[in-house]
């Protein structure tokens, strides 16, 4: 009897070792644990006509196999589920190249993202952010940044005006300068960034609406140098570690000395090219010291007080920045254009 | 402004070649805007040998020697040569522009089988004349082999700095940039005769306020005739073309010391006697040019006792100009008021070499040097006889300016130190005089009379700062007092709302802010619907009482523009410029940007066609920007620039994953609501509108509740709907397309912080609610009465159906909530939520006659 349990384990371990599916194991089970009709089952109820002296350790045998292919079948199952998973799994398979669902993705119009990094450098060296009229007075646009009518400097900037003399299309951030030291009481620091609008014939490089900022520190102790290295560390921080920033001698009417603000040519690295027209280095803009008479005009005492002022062009700057060719792009709002910034 | 590299070198000298010399000019602040080099391969030759070419009746061959090695061999087509003749040689590699403007670079040819190694030049190709008679000969004794090759520095000077006008200012930059001696040209003047100019001539000046100084002198029994190549050459280096010798003196004298002068045909000049005076009304005088221009009083001529002469500091005129025939001059040297001068050019539309030197300001005391200098020109080179003495009216001569002056002010402006030594170096090899207290290192500056623009301490800074080189300013981390930090600023707001509409799929776009009324009005069809462009924006223009008057038009119109197809421009309405409250320009570029806007639609709606015809179908666009309000009766002068945001919407959603789907109005809100959610903005509401602009049935005011407020009141922030066919078809949309436009400085004012509200520990409990109501009411109405009826307990409602059709009777429609209660305090039960759903069944019907479906 013993010898047909210890035959009964080793077939149903040896089944058990092929069974491959679910169903086959339901039916391994069925074959040899079933309560009808099971090996086991069938081999215990001849359990009866054993002697009463050997039926115990032939029914405690027999418990132990079942548990022993229980136990087995236990193990069997799991190997087999995991693998039908997977199997499961597989059969889901995506194509991941195909493309994604749409989720709109929108953009800024790099003008804009041109004056947000701008204006953000500016704001970490502590200087505000200040936004003024684009329809401006002749006073705040000209004469108090000393540039009286009948000044040459006047020519330089073909003004759109609303009342002749009078009101008119800012040509420039500069009426900021005025309307910001009139209002506040030194130490001033602040960026004005806008619109500004020139009468002109438009081409390739001008347009007769562009984005200016304009920068003003006003204190006691400010000088050309640290302006210079204003503008160094904007020059850094927009185009690169390696920037590096000249300045010229140049005339506005409202800076005093003045000076023209050249980086060094980020498409060429300042070998030379056709951007930076062979020289290695491109204007961003203007600036100087506060003219003493700017000064005078918004009761500051130029004895007391001193300060620089800068202004640059956004068109230009986004222009190198992006290697944009055509400045009539920006005002062309073509999706093509806009979706790549 | 044109310096001839060699010219210049004759009035300082300096060892470096044009580009270096330019790089100097760039670092001091004379703008180079390029450096040309011209005549290059071209060399002085003698003609050896001639012989006409065999079968030609014209060419000859020729043997030509420079100098030195062997003999070239050039054909020649020009009449005018013979052996012996010295001539500019063109070599090969030599490049000219012929007249249709093309490069023609000389190469070697065979011309009818005769070698031609290079080209004899005529005074046109060298482009000193227009004379292409005959090749140039030249001076017999001009030495061989001498290059002509020369630079030109091209220099944008700007209008301050009047005195660089001249090749004898660039001259004196360029003494000081190399430390450098200033070599003026020498004048030597002999006078001729016994007759005093006084008996000849005479000069009365009547306007001295325009006319500081004027001088003049008369040269008898000169030689017309063509000038010497040396001049020729100088003149058309610097861009001016050969004339004769007597005008060609007086434009040199101009280039080269800045003080432009004029000659008259003494002869022609009644009764020799100049007469400076303003021009009477209806005067008139034929110019140069050959164009009559009529004067105006505020107009200054030079006159004979006649009439006009010329236009003082403009342009000659035509009966007393030079001609073969002259033979004596009356010679003017004068300074003219620069302003005067400027608005006179302006006036005539007439621009001259002197005319824009005068407008930048001629140093009177330049008058007399340049008189002197064409004089002794005049006599050395057109035979000429200086009469003795001049005619002179010089009413005040300006005083220097003298500037107290300190080296201290170098270090405050420029932020290192300079001694006074320095400083004054500096100063001095600018000319200016200094006068130095060793005391305490003050001194006290004159400014040369040339150099108007230096008027304070600043600008002596200024001069020693270029002196000194402006690698001298090195950068240093900026200290100094900063202001107090900036609190939120709206450049940072509208960063935040730009941020916003990106995440909501949005591409910003920047438009001109310049439009025009048609483009504007496009988007009416009724002058008196002006309101409606401005709604949320003005309240004083806004139609909320006009809702109904605006609805019945609309209705009106719906029935009257049927057929799209009958749509033109008669149907826009008519111009009236008053009607808008625009800021106007008097003097713009094209009638298409002759105002500012006052809303944004009109060109969102260009910015949306235009994307069409680039085939980007499908737009979500977005703009924040000003508009321009004009407030005729207010005291503000300047317009009323407010902050706007115009969102366009129109396309498909196209995935493949997805069936397509066209945006549409509720597409628009979503934007809308998630940037109301972004300001945690409160009690938003949309409420159902007509507009001319928008779709009759799809359009909606944006409100917002008024806080402030006792009685609830809502401020009207913007519109938004779909455009009316009509309107978008007139600029060329044909697709669905929503518009909305927001005052964002009102829908700021409403934001509010985030308040928490404790998370409930209790389960929420969850009632569907059918509702039947009449289709006029509101969704947005049975979804308030709902949320109010459960008072506290009301945690969400939510449509999740609407349904109209069988089982629903005519004119009503069954919009199904899920609604979420859910208590701080306790659990619900279900019998809570039995008297819930009864509140909220009463009181829809109270309140809208609506029925609950069980
Ligand atoms: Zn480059």
């Amino acid at each position: 009897m013993l010898d047909l349990l210890r035959i009964l384990k080793d077939r149903a371990v040896k089944a058990l070792h092929s069974v491959e599916t679910s169903a086959e194991l339901a039916q391994w089970q069925n074959t040899y644990l079933g309560r009808q009709d099971g090996e086991l089952t069938k081999i215990l109820r001849g359990l009866k006509d054993v002697p009463a002296t050997e039926r115990k350790t032939i029914g405690q045998r027999a418990n132990e196999i079942k548990n022993e292919l229980e136990e087995q079948a236990e193990l069997r199952k799991k190997t087999i589920e995991e693998r039908e998973l997977i199997s499961a799994l597989i059969a889901e398979r995506i194509d991941v190249t195909l493309p994604a669902r749409t989720l709109n993705s929108g953009y800024m119009h790099p003008i804009s993202q041109t004056i947000y990094e701008i204006c953000g450098i500016f704001q970490k060296l502590g200087f505000h952010i200040i936004e003024g009229p684009e329809v401006e007075t002749d006073y705040y646009n000209f004469q108090a940044l000393n540039i009286p009518q009948d000044h040459p400097a006047r020519d330089m900037q073909d003004t759109f005006w609303v009342e002749p003399g009078q009101i008119l299309l800012r040509t420039q951030t500069s009426p900021n300068q005025i309307r910001i030291m009139e209002q506040t009481k030194p130490p001033v620091r602040a960026v004005v960034p806008g619109k500004v609008y020139r009468n002109e014939a438009t081409d390739a490089t001008h347009e007769a609406m562009f984005h200016q900022i304009e920068g003003l520190a006003v204190d006691s102790s400010t000088t050309m140098r640290d302006l210079r290295g204003a503008l160094e560390a904007f020059a850094r921080e927009l185009f690169g570690p390696h920037t590096k920033t000249r300045f010229r001698p140049s005339y506005f009417p409202f800076t005093e000395p003045s000076a023209e603000v050249d980086v060094t040519c980020n498409v060429c690295g300042g070998k030379g090219c056709r951007v930076c027209k062979f020289s290695g280095w491109v204007e961003i803009g203007g600036s100087g010291m506060v003219h003493p008479q700017v000064l005078r005009n918004v009761q500051y005492d130029p004895a007391i007080y001193r300060g620089y002022a800068f202004g640059v062009g956004v068109e230009r700057i986004a222009m190198m920045r992006y290697g944009i060719n055509e400045i009539r792009l920006f005002s062309q709002n073509d999706l093509r254009f806009l979706r790549q910034f | 402004m044109k310096v001839p590299y060699h010219w210049l070198k004759e009035y300082v000298s300096f060892d470096s070649g044009p580009e270096e010399l330019a790089e100097k000019f760039t670092m001091a602040g004379l703008e180079v805007e390029s450096v040309e080099h011209v005549w290059d391969s071209i060399i002085t030759a003698r003609i050896n040998h001639l012989e006409p070419v065999k079968g030609s009746s014209h060419l000859n061959a020729t043997k030509i020697f420079t100098g030195n090695g062997r003999e070239l061999s050039v054909v020649c087509g020009a009449p005018n040569i013979k052996e012996g003749d010295i001539v500019p040689l063109a070599l090969p590699g030599a490049q000219f522009f012929n007249d249709a403007g093309e490069t023609l670079t000389i190469q070697v040819t065979k011309k009818m089988g005769a070698l031609s190694e290079g080209m004899l030049c005529s005074p046109r190709e060298l482009g000193l004349s227009s004379d292409h008679e005959g090749i140039y000969i030249l001076p017999a004794d001009t030495p061989l082999g001498v290059s002509l090759a020369d630079a030109v520095i091209h220099l944008d000077i700007k209008a301050h700095r009047g005195d660089l006008f001249s090749i004898v200012g660039i001259a004196r930059e360029t003494a000081a940039l190399f430390g450098s001696q200033l070599r003026q040209p020498e004048i030597k003047l002999s006078e001729k005769g016994k007759t005093s100019i006084k008996k000849m001539a005479a000069l009365t000046v009547d306007a001295e306020d325009i006319c500081p100084r004027f001088t003049a002198r008369v040269i008898r029994n000169i030689k017309m005739g063509k000038s010497p190549l040396w001049l020729a050459q100088r003149l058309a280096l610097a861009g001016m073309r050969s004339i004769n010798i007597i005008v060609d003196i007086t434009n040199y004298v101009m280039l080269e010391l800045g003080q432009p002068l004029h000659a008259f045909d003494y002869d022609k000049v009644a009764n020799h006697h100049l007469i400076v005076r303003r021009a009477e009304p209806g005067e008139t005088l034929c110019t140069l040019d050959g164009a009559m221009r009529e004067l105006t009083p505020d107009m200054v001529l030079v006159c004979d006792e006649a009439g006009p002469l010329s236009v003082a500091g403009v342009m000659g005129g035509a009966s007393s100009e030079i001609s073969s025939e002259t033979t004596q001059i009356l010679l003017e040297a004068a300074s003219w008021n620069p302003v005067n001068i400027r608005k006179t050019s302006t006036k005539l539309g007439l621009r001259s070499e002197a005319s824009s030197r005068y407008e930048k300001g001629v140093d009177p005391e330049l008058a007399l040097q340049g008189l002197n200098r064409a004089a002794q020109l005049m006599a050395e080179l057109a035979d000429g006889e200086i009469v003795p003495g001049y005619l002179e009216s010089y009413s005040q001569p300006a005083p220097n300016i003298t500037i107290p002056f300190h080296a201290s002010a170098c270090e405050w402006l420029l932020g290192y130190s300079v001694t006074p030594e320095e400083a004054a170096a500096a100063l001095r090899s600018l000319e200016f005089a200094v006068e130095q207290n060793s005391d305490d290192g003050s001194m006290l500056v004159t400014v040369p009379s040339w150099r108007g623009d230096v008027l304070e301490s600043a600008d002596l800074v200024e001069e020693i700062a270029r002196e000194l080189g402006y690698d001298r300013i090195t950068g240093k981390y900026p200290t100094g007092d900063a202001p107090e930090p900036q609190t939120t600023s709206w450049f940072d707001i509208q960063y935040q709302f730009r941020r916003r509409l990106q995440q909501c799929g949005c591409a910003e776009i920047v438009t001109y802010p310049l439009t025009n009324q048609r483009s504007t009005l496009q988007l009416l069809t009724d002058e008196s619907d002006i309101a409606q462009l401005l709604v949320g924006a003005i309240d004083e223009l806004a139609p909320a009482e006009n809702d109904k008057k605006a609805g019945g038009k609309a209705k009106q119109k719906k029935q009257s523009a049927k057929h799209i197809s009958e749509m033109d421009e008669q149907t826009i309405p008519p111009l009236d410029p008053g009607a808008l409250p625009a800021v106007r320009l008097v003097n713009a570029v094209s009638a298409k940007m002759d105002m500012l806007r006052i809303t944004l639609m009109n060109a969102m709606l260009e910015t949306i066609s235009a994307n069409l015809r680039y085939g980007n179908t499908s737009l979500r666009l977005f703009e924040i920007g000003r508009r321009y309000i004009a407030l005729p009766n207010s005291a503000q002068r300047l317009p009323d620039e407010r902050r706007t945001l115009c969102v366009g919407l129109t396309g498909y959603i196209e995935n493949w994953a997805e069936p397509r789907r066209e945006y549409d109005f509720f597409d628009m809100k979503a934007i809308i609501e998630n940037i109301a959610e972004g300001l945690h903005v409160a009690n938003l509401r949309f409420t159902q509108t007509q507009s001319p602009i928008f779709h009759p049935g799809r359009c909606a005011l944006l409100e917002i509740e008024d806080g402030g407020a006792k009685e609830t009141r809502y401020q009207t922030i913007g519109v938004m709907g779909e455009v009316h066919p009509i309107i978008a078809e007139r600029f060329g949309v044909t697709q669905r397309t929503y518009l909305c436009e927001i005052d964002l400085t009102r829908l700021y004012l409403h934001n509010t912080s985030p308040r928490f509200q404790s998370i409930s520990r209790f389960p929420a409990l969850t009632r569907d609610i059918a509702v039947v109501a009449d289709i006029s009411v509101p969704a947005q109405a049975i979804a308030d009465v709902i949320r109010s009826s459960g008072g506290d307990l009301t945690r969400s409602v939510t449509l999740f159906d609407i349904y109209t059709g069988d089982q629903i009777p005519n004119g009503k429609r069954s919009l199904a909530f899920t609604v979420e209660y859910q208590s701080q305090e306790r659990n619900l039960s279900d019998s809570d939520g039995d008297f819930l759903r009864e509140q909220a069944t009463h009181e829809l019907k109270k309140q809208l006659n609506a029925v609950v479906r069980e």
